[in-house]
């Protein structure tokens, strides 16, 4: 009697697996894959820390081919990774973190419509495969090159749900305002990703606001806590308005400049509401980048240091909510640039 | 739509991913003789029929939770928790029916008490909200392959989900027992050590909370608090649930100053909240929802309560060791937490 | 359910049940319409406009508008019917 491998036992039972199953990578299915490119099989984007495994354009594509991408979806696994693995990122850091952040893509320009990446109802969650399978590609070599897995290399106290998986678009359709990109400085049919290290969305509702200045505070709130790493070192954040909020404050006459700034300006604590309780310590407060008075309880110490460190996005489908993401502490910036098709 | 044909065979990964109702990830593949074997991990009878799943109201029965076990990626031993998750979460009481169709983003988070759970290797240490862990993974997925096939919570379809959450592709774990001061969450709810318990919850994806200064529970449970209340957090507004995670570092710090589980438990009800004045400066702060729950609008200074109801709260002990606490925020939908027994 | 290609798929859409639709009156002069307040607030204030203004626009009769229990849960059964009983036209919104 002939013993057949079952192909997803196999897979499922290796130590970096995520546990969920993956496509066979087969030599056909990996050249079926290799046609998303134009670039050579053999080039090296880089080394995955902290195993250090290299990651060639093929090396790419069979992970792809593993997560479940299509051919078209494989420019943006490669221009991802090749982001992410910039020193001033810091990967090598975030494996080994005991904090639960995840690399969360925001891809925009044509080839993310064209692809299907999805930015409207839903977008972090389940449903939408180029989401889905981009950023599993990304997750599965942080496993098996990198070797981040939870409880050896990396200290990950609760990890998080985002680290299954974090790519989405904006919902440029229904957003008053120009695209994250755009307020780069990219042009409008730049291919752009951005890649920023936060912890899952925390869900912000108002049914009730009608003009921006009492959205924003509530927003604003939800920006800060005295358990977020946001308050206590220099962090990225992303919020992604949902279309309608976003249209309330466009409304009221608000650029997404405009949005961008109030929220930098009022989002944050006083030193007296961020002793009691949390990571606040005097030492911290005196290493952010920005001048703070420790001893003064009335000081304001805002949640977002340096304006570059917000990733403000419009997302999400039509309703009452905005989702925030706090970042992480460990010197990690935000990197974005354009990606080859 | 017919899958990709590969040397004249059909893409079976293809056929699935293309699905309306995938959720975006590869399936394993249900041949007649995979269903066999993952069916061998219950005694119960195939045709049994366990309930219909809303809105869509799709019968399934143990076959048919099956196929859907060995889609997600369970191993036969998983299917006895996936088969006892998916008839608590049919209570009427959770509302299973509402949260297929809300705009919010929340998922039936489920925690596995006792010693089947330990024995299937449901993950509750480092990581355990993460990926890495079949058992957490592939349950978890289970279950939200079913909301999407059987029950048609489809996202822009039967869904109005704004952004949904990243705990929608799997909420699955156990609690770290090994290291926890106290018993756990079942235990505390009445049942026995022995006994294996799942309790469900609807939950948005975990806030982390960290606190590497506190050396008294105090402020440790200070810090927590904070991060159970926001002004457009629904827990401020409705009764909802909320699931607060202790890492049990944390948890030994507060067992080590004297405290019980209970007593961490009601220190946080009484300190999480907002006053009225601050509720009103944003957020889903309305008059009516104030009067609803016995809240006087009027009074600037009335502290408003995160939870309304102490079986709302539930506490557990997991994660690895470290200074962090994760709070799940719960749902506005009027859905209550489930817990019961499943058999093995 | 398992197909020619050798394995089962288990995608629900067979066997759905076909609702058959109520006749539509071609207008609603003298009519009866009735209508269902989920209670998310002012969704009453919606229901008495629209109503008022099937009175005036056209012609309505009487509208009647019930509250169901909760906004995240189904009507009753029994107010679906207490409606149906009583009006000609029933129009249940779907939102947020």
């Amino acid at each position: 009697m002939t013993m057949k491998v079952d192909e997803f036992e196999f897979f499922l039972t290796k130590e970096w697996s995520d546990g969920l199953p993956v496509v066979t990578p087969t030599e056909e299915r990996v050249a079926h894959m290799l046609t998303g490119t134009r670039r050579d099989p053999g080039e090296v984007l880089g080394k995955v820390p902290p195993m250090l495994e290299p990651a060639t354009v093929r090396t790419v594509a069979i992970h792809a081919v593993m997560a479940g991408c299509l051919p078209a979806y494989l420019p943006v696994v490669l221009g991802g990774l090749q982001l992410m693995l910039r020193e001033e990122f810091n990967m090598n850091g975030v494996q080994g973190t005991m904090h639960g952040v995840a690399p969360l893509m925001i891809v925009n320009g044509p080839h993310a419509r064209k692809i299907g990446l999805h930015g409207g109802n839903g977008c972090f969650g389940p449903g939408f495969r180029a989401n889905a399978t981009i950023g599993r590609a990304i997750r599965l070599m942080m496993m098996n090159l990198g070797g981040g897995i939870a409880g050896l290399a990396s200290a990950t106290i609760f990890a998080t749900p985002l680290r299954y998986t974090a790519c989405l678009t904006e919902n440029l359709d229904r957003s008053p305002w120009e695209s994250l990109a755009v307020s780069k400085g990219y042009a409008p049919d730049d291919d752009v990703i951005t890649c920023v290290m936060v912890e899952s969305p925390r869900l912000c509702f108002d049914d009730v606001s009608q003009e921006p200045d009492r959205l924003l505070t509530g927003v604003a709130d939800s920006m800060t806590a005295m358990g977020s790493w946001n308050m206590h070192a220099r962090s990225d954040m992303v919020v992604a308005m949902g279309p309608q909020h976003a249209e309330i404050c466009a409304k009221g006459g608000l650029s997404r400049a405009d949005v961008h700034r109030r929220l930098c300006e009022q989002a944050g604590r006083k030193v007296r509401d961020l002793k009691g309780g949390g990571n606040w310590r005097r030492e911290r407060a005196l290493a952010f980048p920005i001048k703070v008075d420790p001893d003064n309880d009335d000081f304001f110490i805002p949640a977002i240091k340096d304006p570059k460190d917000l990733q403000l996005i419009v997302a999400g489908g039509w309703g009452p909510c905005t989702a925030i993401c706090h970042g992480w502490s460990g010197g990690s910036q935000a990197v974005h640039g354009r990606y080859e098709i | 739509m017919q899958g990709r044909i590969v040397d004249n065979t059909v893409d079976e990964f293809e056929f699935f991913l293309e699905k309306e109702w995938s959720d975006g990830f590869p399936v394993v593949t249900p041949t007649e003789a995979r269903v066999a074997r993952i069916l061998t991990g219950t005694s119960r009878d195939p045709e049994e029929v366990v309930g219909n799943i809303p809105p869509a109201m799709a019968p399934a029965t143990v076959r048919t939770v099956a196929i859907h076990a060995l889609m997600a990626g369970c191993k036969p031993e998983y299917l006895p928790v996936v088969l006892g998750a998916i008839k608590l979460m049919l209570g009427e009481e959770f509302n299973l029916n509402g949260v297929q169709g809300t705009m919010h983003g929340v998922a039936p988070l489920m925690v596995v008490n006792g010693p089947y759970a330990q024995q299937i290797g449901l993950h509750g240490g480092n990581g355990c909200f993460g990926p890495g862990f079949r058992a957490n993974a592939s349950i978890g997925r289970a279950i939200r392959l079913m909301l999407l096939n059987l029950g048609g919570g489809i996202a822009g379809v039967g869904s109005a989900t704004v952004f949904s959450s990243p705990l929608r592709y799997t909420a699955c774990l156990a609690e770290n027992t090994e290291r926890s001061p106290w018993e756990t969450i079942a235990v505390s709810r009445g049942y026995q050590p022995g006994d294996n318990v799942i309790t469900c919850a609807m939950v948005e994806s975990p806030r982390l909370c960290y606190d590497d200064v506190s050396e008294e529970p105090e402020r440790l449970l200070t810090g927590i608090a904070d991060s159970m209340a926001a002004l457009s957090s629904w827990n401020m507004h409705v009764r909802s649930d909320m699931m607060v995670a202790m890492s049990p570092e944390q948890a030994t710090l507060c067992a080590k100053a004297g405290l019980s589980r209970g007593d961490v438990h009601r220190k946080l009800r009484e300190t999480a909240g907002r006053t009225v004045r601050d509720l009103k400066r944003g957020g889903n702060w309305r008059r009516e929802r104030a009067l609803k729950i016995n809240v006087d609008p009027d009074n600037d200074d009335a502290f408003v309560p995160t939870i309304k109801d102490e079986r709302d709260l539930h506490l557990i002990v997991a994660g690895g060791w470290g200074p962090l606490t994760a709070v799940c925020h719960g749902w506005g939908g009027g859905s209550r937490a489930v817990h019961g027994t499943y058999v093995v | 359910m398992t197909t020619d290609l050798g394995f089962i798929d288990p995608t629900v859409g067979g066997g759905k049940a076909r609702i058959l639709l109520a006749p539509r009156p071609m207008d609603l002069a003298g009519k009866v319409v009735g209508m269902i307040d989920n209670t998310k607030e002012q969704g009453d204030v919606i229901l008495r406009t629209i109503a008022d203004a099937l009175k005036e626009r056209y012609g309505v009769a009487r509208v009647i508008i019930k509250r169901k229990e909760h906004y995240s849960k189904p009507a009753l059964d029994s107010l679906i019917d207490e409606i149906a009983q009583e009006v000609d036209v029933a129009i249940a919104a779907v939102g947020g």
